[in-house]
């Protein structure tokens, strides 16, 4: 299931480096949306793009500062933790990993691959408000952040399904996203390694929101305003 | 001991299998960091110090750089040997692609196989590494080592999504917005272009900008809040100062700042050559003005209020009535010697008629001199009557020289109208006959005697009551003109000279047509109602005597008094007359023509008439307000002489 799973995606990302190899393009074309540039359609675009860029940035904001706030609290920068990459269970995710080939990714798959990351956090932002409860002397601070988080995880799902429909109206529905399997070590006994998991949770997290943040800013560029923000 | 570790650690770490896991790695490579560090310590005796990452930083999101410092010590190592290498975990694709190599993959965070040495020393300057953007990978963890001389001396691992910080900001320039009305501030509006590295257009990285301004001789510089654009308004800047503006950018949702642009001077245009001073200087000119300006107004003030003040001091707003030429405040007073020096001013007055002595004098005048005196006298212009014939008459009736009686029945009968003593019409005559012997009569007696008559300051506030101390009846009449009592001795020794001699009248009221109503004087106390024909013929004798400065009496008063319609009076002239303790008072005179009506006569001769009335008020200059009742007590005093009150008398008599 795994390996099929992952076979699926392997091919899928080597049509996409071939299909931007083959076109020899740094940029993709920007294709317009509205037709016939229609003016109403054109607001829309922009004001939904704007919109989601606003929630993606709160939703970087809050991953932000409760790993801050985590990292004060309870590992303090040590090297211990600094220093150990456990990876993130979205990793497999085929995203691109620079400027370049941010900008060789078709927007459509640029959309999915938000789409499937936002999915991909669904559950394990759950478990992290009900296990960060559990942790000693758990500030508000983080806990009301997660809570937080949880619900923008949700508005920018909802958001980027809009956006989609907008932007290709005709595309299949994604439901492509990364289980997360990292529970049981935010449960175990020992504190340590307990921290460090959480750690290494909120750091994937701020990264990931990082992630969706950038992307969606370069969607919005290049769809909305046609490359000139 | 922490040798062998050290090697032991080391030739783990190189063994490793590279796709072990981090868990493998970093574990390894922190203990021997660790190990190293412990090492170096021991090691390095005299090291201080050692390379170590000062910073690794990307501007843009595509490539970054890091920078150590190069504190070797030196003699220990070899300089130059520090080398960098860096490990990267493998992105996405390539993991997939190497799936199939190795089987044993965890899917964790995959490095790579060996550290990789840096690619660029040389870019980033002196002590640096950079990675260019086919090195970089976004959202991908690095480590990075530094290594001397084989020996590692710091690691550090990192992502370059968190080392962003942008270029400073470009092209900074300013324009001025608008001068405040005063000339002495102004707004301007700073633009600036973003860092040429950072791919803004595109979207790719977006930065907030933070300002930054300052005087340039201030030290401290004002922070403006972050903003999205590249162009922000600083508002109030003194327009004589020279300002620096400098701007910094950072990733939007970073922490750190770049560095700082290149500082841009605004130098404000001088609007006008007046120099306005400092906020903190206290404006004396200013001041000085508003306060000379207030102080003059306050004083304008003050002095159109205090005006009324001052006029209403002045100048009393309710007239007072004056009696002219005498202040009434004097008569209040009772200074004698000012009302006579006033008097003597108004109407020839002599004061000497003031003084006991005075009274003595004229006593002693001969009657031969009448003549003279009532050419001159005061009563003469009191009653402003024909003295001439009343002189005659008076005169010509002093038969009576010697008679015990100031009083003659004779006289009573003529009939005389009162006249105004102002006026001294032709009524006079015939009263002024009867006053005249009466006068005469008394007068004889006072030749005789030398009565002491009262001061003549009692007029003030009482009427002009003259007393004589005699017993001798000698009707007083104690005539009060407007101006004063005149006090009026009356010197008849025959009635030739009644004329020419003052008496006495009491004025018991001024009528509004200026005649003055003269006290009828005590009624005979045999009851005879003749009183207000006394008053009659007193009043007229009294004009003809005041006329004639004569001192009569009552009897020779009542002489005068014409016959009255009222027979009382007529049958009380003669007792009264006979008595000596009748008088005549101003109640009983009237000399106004239309004197019945005026005439105040008085009761039955059994009621003790008050002779002298005191002066209650001294109203307007035609009048003397009378009071009536001044004397109940001293009536039996009164009519134990003649009519004439004693001073003394009138001393116990008065209050």
């Amino acid at each position: 299931m795994e390996s099929k799973g992952s076979s699926c995606k392997g091919t899928w990302s080597l049509l996409l480096l071939l299909v931007s190899n083959m076109l020899l393009c740094k940029n993709v074309a920007s294709v317009p949306v509205c037709l016939n540039g229609a003016v109403s359609c054109e607001k829309y675009i922009k004001d939904l793009f704007d919109h989601a860029v606003m929630q993606s940035h709160y939703y970087h904001v809050l991953s932000t500062e409760m790993f801050k706030e985590f990292d004060r609290r309870y590992t303090q920068g040590r090297e211990l933790f600094t220093n150990t990459f456990n990876g993130c269970h979205t990793s497999s995710l085929p995203t691109p990993e620079d400027k370049e080939q941010a900008q060789q990714t078709h927007s459509e798959d640029l959309l999915n691959l938000i789409h499937s990351i936002l999915l991909s956090w669904n559950d394990p932002l759950y478990h992290l408000v009900s296990e960060v409860r559990g942790l000693q002397e758990a500030p508000d601070a983080i806990l009301s952040r997660a809570i937080e988080i949880e619900d923008q995880n949700r508005r920018l799902i909802e958001g980027m399904e809009k956006i989609t429909s907008q932007v290709h109206p005709g595309a299949k529905e994604n439901h492509i996203y990364s289980v997360w399997s990292g529970l049981p070590s935010l449960q175990m006994a020992d504190e340590e390694a307990r921290l460090s998991a959480f750690y290494n949770l909120l750091r994937c997290l701020r990264r990931d929101s990082h992630k969706i943040d950038n992307f969606l800013k370069l969607l919005k560029c290049r769809i909305a305003y046609n490359n000139n923000c | 001991m922490d040798l062998w570790q050290l090697l032991l650690t080391l030739a783990l770490a190189g063994s490793s299998d590279a796709f072990s896991g981090s868990e493998a790695i970093s574990p390894t490579l922190d203990s021997a960091s660790q190990s190293l560090q412990s090492l170096n310590a021991s090691l390095g005796t005299n090291s201080s110090g050692k390379p170590e990452f000062t910073k690794c930083r990307s501007p843009e999101l595509e490539t970054f750089s890091c920078h150590w410092t190069d504190k070797i010590q030196h003699g220990l190592e070899s300089p130059g040997s520090i080398q960098l290498f860096y490990i990267r975990s493998l992105g996405a694709n390539l993991k997939q692609l190497t799936s199939e190599i190795q089987t044993a993959r965890k899917n964790t965070q995959d490095w790579t196989e060996e550290w990789k040495e840096c690619p660029d020393y040389v870019s980033a300057g002196e002590n640096s590494c950079y990675f260019n953007s086919s090195y970089t990978s976004i959202w991908v963890p690095y480590c990075i080592k530094l290594t001397n001389n084989g020996g590692t001396v710091e690691q550090k691992c990192f992502s370059v999504e968190e080392i962003v910080q942008p270029d400073p900001p470009i092209s900074l320039n300013w324009t001025l917005l608008n001068i405040s009305l005063t000339g002495i501030h102004a707004d301007i509006q700073v633009r600036w272009e973003p860092p040429s590295s950072a791919d803004v257009q595109k979207g790719w990285i977006v930065l907030e900008y933070e300002l930054q301004y300052k005087q340039v001789n201030e030290t401290q510089w004002k922070m403006m809040d972050p903003v999205m654009s590249t162009s922000v308004p600083v508002y109030s800047l003194r327009l004589d100062k020279e300002y620096e503006v400098r701007v910094r950018s950072r990733q939007r949702n970073s922490e750190k700042y770049g560095v700082f642009s290149e500082v841009l001077y605004v130098t404000l245009p001088q609007m006008s050559s007046f120099v306005c001073e400092e906020d903190l200087e206290f404006p004396w000119f200013l001041t000085t003005i508003f306060g000379i300006f207030g102080l003059t107004a306050i004083l304008f003030v003050v002095i159109f209020s205090k005006q009324q003040r001052i006029k209403m001091l002045i100048l009393p707003p309710v007239p007072v009535p004056k009696i002219k030429g005498i202040d009434p405040d004097l008569l209040k007073e009772g200074k004698l010697e000012e009302v006579n020096t006033i008097l003597a001013i108004h109407d020839h007055y002599k004061p000497e008629f003031y003084n006991d002595d005075s009274w003595v004098e004229f006593i002693e005048l001969d009657i031969d001199d009448l003549d003279e005196k009532t050419e001159g006298s005061d009563t003469d212009r009191l009653l402003n009557s024909d003295r001439q014939k009343s002189l005659n008459l008076l005169g010509a009736k002093d038969d009576d020289s010697g008679r015990t009686s100031c009083y003659e029945p004779d006289l009573l009968e003529t009939d005389f109208n009162t006249s105004d003593i102002d006026d001294g019409t032709s009524e006079v005559a015939q009263p002024q006959r009867l006053k005249g012997e009466a006068d005469l009569l008394c007068l004889d007696q006072k030749n005789q005697n030398k009565p002491s008559y009262p001061h003549a300051s009692s007029v003030t506030h009482r009427p002009s009551v003259i007393r004589v101390e005699e017993d001798k009846p000698q009707p007083l009449l104690t005539g009060e003109t407007e101006s004063a009592p005149q006090v009026v001795p009356t010197q008849i020794n025959n009635p030739s000279s009644l004329a020419n001699i003052d008496f006495y009248a009491q004025v018991s009221d001024i009528t509004p047509a200026g005649s003055v109503v003269l006290s009828p004087g005590q009624r005979n106390k045999a009851g005879t109602a003749q009183s207000s024909v006394h008053a009659e013929e007193v009043s007229l004798c009294q004009a003809n005597f005041i006329a004639d400065n004569a001192y009569f009496c009552e009897s020779d008063a009542k002489k005068c008094i014409p016959s009255a319609p009222h027979t009382e009076v007529k049958s009380l002239t003669e007792p009264r007359f006979n008595q000596e303790d009748i008088y005549i008072t101003t109640e009983s005179l009237t000399t106004t023509a239309g004197r019945s009506g005026t005439v105040k006569h008085t009761p039955s001769s059994e009621l003790p008439v008050p002779d002298y009335t005191s002066i209650h008020i001294v109203q307007s200059p035609q009048g003397l307000l009378l009071n009536a009742t001044a004397l109940p007590l001293s009536d039996k005093e009164f009519l134990s002489s003649c009519g004439y009150v004693s001073t003394d008398q009138l001393n116990k008599i008065m209050p």
